[in-house]
């Protein structure tokens, strides 16, 4: 599941602090839409929602930053970036190990290791 | 245990210094992450996700030293991303072992060979090599042929030169037990100073999300796989987390023992956990609702954790806290017996 393509519309049933906690969960860029009108591309690293003035903050494209917005200021976050945590290379590797793997059992006989493939971590 | 005397008595002085202080709660290994660029795109990795304007962005030294200066901790463990990507990692060990903090440069290896002349053989720098296994588990789980061997070159160089190389190994589900034990024997044959092992984290942006142990499964894993350990295998790491991991122990998390820090800030709660960054490590360590982590807090996310950078600093801590701690951990030590 992603959320890439997500356009909110902040209304009673969905409420800006939801669609700030997503996209700060989000790995990708978002479009910030600010209630001026502005807009402002890019990767949102940190909310803070409990604070006196509720803010996120953010890396554009560029790279530059960190800009600090009040949610006070924002419209609406669209989730315009694509998806880095859909994984999909990982995907395609796992099914050309899986077909070596066929074609090395179907010549010897037998799966030698009898493990699915294990991921590793950070 | 393989860890040096002489390390060992500077966290040891250090973590008895805090308690003399009174200190509720203090760092014990920073995690210093100078970049997210990584080379490899490892299954269950929750680190490098990010677009590619974060991608390209790291850390100056200056906010690295910076960073280390604040946190005050004994150990700086830098990982990643791939350390060796980041163009002035020379530069930062040298400054860090100016300042005498025992570091460990966590590599996946694939530039080990190449950037060597880069650094000084030093007690104060270990390298500390990404393995998961065998030649087929270790490719299968980085996602590439071939890093196994190039990891082995690496290894062997850095030995030749005189440099301090641990491992450091991530299990999941599908573990074969009896191939780890050939690993670690594989890998003592290397000549490495010690292994470090631990269960991996869900990473809720892993790519795999169905190899990752829970608790009843990691218990069993490492019963299986410590239980007659040959006392030819060094461990790098607590023996109490080891049996924590075995199920012989139970420990409850200490989330501020390896603080996190990189661009972003300091990485609230936890290593693992990204719920949000703190401008200071004052900022962290008391603006952090600590009570809302670790298994008792029932917070979901901890539920399965049973990972060295929440648990290992509770297993230290318990060895200094209490003669029964210290008596366990040196009973472990002198008998080889998890
Ligand atoms: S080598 Fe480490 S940082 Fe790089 S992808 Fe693999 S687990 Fe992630
Ligand atoms: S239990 Fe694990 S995830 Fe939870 S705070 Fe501790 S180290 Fe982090």
């Amino acid at each position: 599941m992603t959320l890439e393509g997500w356009v909110p519309q902040i209304n009673d049933y969905t409420s800006l602090r939801e669609v700030v906690d997503f996209a700060f969960d989000y790995r990708g860029n978002t479009t910030v839409v600010k209630r001026d009108g502005g807009e402002i591309v890019g990767y949102i690293f940190n909310r803070e929602a409990d604070a006196p003035d509720a803010f996120i903050q953010l890396f554009d494209e560029q790279g530059d930053g960190p800009f600090t917005i009040p949610y006070r200021d924002i419209a609406t976050i669209k989730f315009t970036g694509k998806d880095t945590a859909a994984g999909n290379s990982w995907k395609a590797w796992v099914e050309r190990k899986e077909k070596e793997r066929a074609l090395r059992a179907a010549a010897s006989g037998v799966d030698r290791l009898g493990r699915d493939p294990g991921p590793d971590g950070g | 245990m393989s860890v040096p005397v002489s390390q060992m008595y500077t966290v040891a002085s250090y973590i008895l210094q805090q308690k003399i202080r009174g200190q509720k709660r203090y760092p014990f290994v920073l995690m210093l992450e100078p970049l997210f660029r990584c080379n490899l795109a490892c299954a269950g990795c929750g680190k490098i996700q990010y677009p590619a304007q974060i991608l390209k962005k790291h850390l100056t030294v200056e906010q690295c030293l910076a960073a280390v200066a604040e946190c005050g901790a004994p150990i700086v463990s830098i990982p990643g991303g791939e350390p060796l990507m980041y163009p002035d990692i020379d530069k930062l060990v040298a400054e860090l072992v100016k300042r005498r903090k025992y570091i460990y440069l966590c590599t996946n290896a694939i530039l080990l060979k190449e950037k060597l002349h880069l650094f000084t053989p030093s007690k104060y720098l270990t390298f500390s090599v990404h393995m998961d296994g065998l030649r087929e588990e270790h490719d299968e789980a980085v996602c590439r042929d071939g890093v196994f061997d190039e990891a082995v070159e690496g290894i062997k160089a850095a030995l030749q030169r005189g440099f301090r190389v641990t491992t450091n190994t991530t299990l999941f589900d599908g573990a074969s037990p009896l191939r780890m034990r050939e690993f670690f024997d594989e890998m003592m044959d290397l000549g490495v100073e010690g292994m470090m092992l631990s269960p991996g984290y869900s990473y809720s942006k892993a790519p795999d999300q169905e190899h990752f142990l829970h608790q009843t499964r990691t218990n069993q894993l490492f019963s299986e796989m410590l239980s007659k350990p040959k006392r030819r295998w060094k461990f790098n790491q607590s023996p109490l987390f080891l049996r924590f991991l075995m199920g012989k122990k139970d420990f409850e998390c200490t989330p501020w023992g390896n603080p996190t820090f990189n661009m972003f800030g300091w990485q609230r709660p936890c290593y693992l956990l990204q719920e949000g960054y703190a401008a200071s490590f004052r900022e962290l360590m008391d603006g952090t609702k600590w009570e809302n982590y670790g298994k008792k807090s029932g917070n979901e996310k901890c539920r399965d954790c049973m990972v060295h950078c929440g648990y290992e600093a509770t297993a230290v801590d318990h060895t200094f806290s209490s003669l029964k701690g210290f008596a366990e951990t040196v009973s472990v030590a002198l008998s080889g017996k998890l």
